[in-house]
């Protein structure tokens, strides 16, 4: 239904839901609010449709792209964070320096997750969280998502 | 030179739909440091000194017990910022970045593009949280202009340097 509905919003209007939207999450992510990862993917909707009109050598494309994977990885949706990483480097106008930004979001994130589950970091069983996470994704939230 | 803040978007058309009121937290955030519109502030951009007015509508304070005070003097700094980088070298706000780009806002003129990192204190030492700054903004990797401004409420100042 809002991806149906950003269809008709020109790159002006989009970026100003993304910025707006950036903002809620980012001051959702300060105070821990439970809200942030819904806040995430928000914008990680906007971004994804301001790439898909923009081209990847534009500067706003650039960011589109690279915003688009953190704000998954923000959201806890690795996969798709890692779907969108793949659609988005397969593309030869995409520059070096938006590559490198966009390896760095999983960087940090893969030291995000080892800072907070030190323990399973210790043990190489950070993979688990996506599994979990993924099959979390797939039903009704009983529990607050964690990852 | 004069920053109007309430005339802010109407230089940014970007800010238009925003819910959260830029202008009105300059204006909570001067007034809460015991000023009064308009308000000389003192300019240093990359060495070279000058004044502002900025001038904003009334704001009655009592909103500030139901705002976080952080937020109002960041706020109020983004909107000083935006309205001094509009009057200096008429930047127009493209939109906001996440904070892994290592700037606030992505704005552009006619030919170019200005990556913004912008800070608020209410009596810190201006200057040393701009060097923080320019250093954080030096990190953009983006292919653009770099500027960090400070903002300092007491005694109104605009501190900005390129990276």
């Amino acid at each position: 239904m809002m991806e149906t509905a950003l269809l008709a919003l020109t790159e002006d209007e989009l970026n100003t839901l993304v910025s707006i939207a950036i903002r809620r999450a980012e001051v959702s992510d300060d105070v821990n609010s439970p809200t942030a990862s819904d806040a995430w993917h928000e914008v990680m909707v906007y971004e994804e449709r301001i790439a898909s009109i923009t081209r990847p050598e534009e500067i706003t494309g650039g960011i589109a792209r690279v915003g688009a994977v953190r704000a998954a990885l923000a959201a806890g949706q690795r996969l798709e964070a890692a779907r969108l990483a793949s659609l988005y480097l397969a593309e030869e106008a995409l520059p070096l320096e938006r590559r490198v930004a966009m390896e760095r979001a999983f960087e940090r994130d893969r030291e995000h997750r080892a800072r907070r589950f030190s323990a399973l970091a210790r043990t190489g069983r950070l993979a688990e969280l996506d599994e979990w996470r993924a099959t979390a994704s797939r039903h009704p939230r009983v529990f607050p998502v964690a990852a | 030179m004069r920053l109007a803040l309430d005339e802010l978007r109407s230089v940014h058309p970007a800010l238009r739909g925003d819910p959260i009121d830029l202008s009105r937290c300059g204006g909570l955030a001067l007034q809460r440091s015991g000023h009064a519109s308009p308000v000389r502030s003192s300019i240093d951009h990359d060495g070279h000194e000058g004044t502002a007015d900025i001038e904003w509508a009334f704001q009655d304070l009592a909103i500030l017990e139901v705002l976080d005070s952080n937020r109002v003097t960041e706020d109020g700094a983004e909107a000083i910022a935006l309205a001094y980088a509009n009057s200096n070298a008429g930047w127009v706000v493209k939109r906001r970045l996440q904070r892994g780009e290592s700037a606030d806002w992505l704005l552009q003129d006619g030919t170019g593009w200005l990556a913004l990192e912008v800070s608020g204190t209410i009596s810190g030492d201006p200057v040393a949280r701009l060097e923080e700054k320019k250093r954080q903004v030096a990190r953009c990797s983006l292919p653009a202009g770099r500027l960090a401004i400070v903002v300092a409420f007491d005694r109104p100042s605009i501190v900005a340097a390129s990276a």
